[in-house]
């Protein structure tokens, strides 16, 4: 097969792959949901297909970050915007460690994975729009 | 959009399967751009341009009010 060179066709394949892809999702959506009648929540995420699912969900997400940090209009410092939600993400990080580990039958080193495990989990991406909004204010300076 | 590739190609000698090929697209595309339906990217304009020897001016330029009419 030869490699398409024609900017038209390039597109209208993207165009096509799209609709691929929207098919594909109802299509996993659907045994999802199927599964998720006929054998519960837990039979649902038993499916690999529930991995498959969540991954592009995520790395549709990541992608569309790109999108809206271009969207926005304001001009806060990209520093001010990571220390807020790096604080922010460390006060509900910890609030939910310090409950897990007075919850009965949990212990302290409980409490600690789990507020630690969030804390990453929201640092990653606070992390990615700090470096996309860095590098758009760069590239605005170029100008 | 309305564009002069036609006439331009025609006084170039060239056929639409010819041009296609000194660019390197198909005969389609460049039947879409002459129709004036399919909006090709600068890069393709310019490539157009210098295989016919007219300028991005002569070849795609539309008065405003023209423009806005379409």
């Amino acid at each position: 097969m030869k490699k398409i060179e024609d900017e038209r066709l390039k597109l209208q394949n993207l165009q096509n792959i799209r609709i691929a892809y929207i098919v594909q999702t109802f299509g996993i959506l659907g045994i999802l949901g199927y599964d998720l009648v006929t054998k519960g929540l837990e039979g649902m995420r038993a499916n690999p297909l529930w991995i498959v699912f969540i991954i592009t969900t995520v790395i549709s997400a990541y992608l569309s970050m790109s999108i809206s940090v271009d969207h926005e209009s304001n001009r806060n410092s990209p520093k001010k915007s990571l220390s807020i939600s790096f604080g922010v993400n460390l006060l509900i990080s910890a609030a939910v460690g310090i409950f897990v580990s007075m919850t009965d039958g949990y212990t302290m080193v409980n409490g600690l994975v789990i507020g630690g495990i969030l804390f990453i989990c929201f640092l990653v991406p606070a992390m990615y729009i700090y470096y996309l909004r860095a590098k758009r204010q760069d590239e605005e300076l170029d100008e | 959009m309305k564009n002069n590739v036609k006439i331009a190609r025609i006084q170039a000698d060239l056929t639409q399967q010819q041009l296609a090929e000194k660019i390197g697209v198909t005969r389609q595309t460049i039947s879409l751009i002459e129709k004036g339906k399919y909006n090709p990217t600068l890069k393709l304009c310019l490539d157009i341009c210098y295989a016919v020897n007219k300028t991005l001016d002569e070849l795609f330029w539309v008065e405003r009010d023209h423009h806005e009419e379409n």
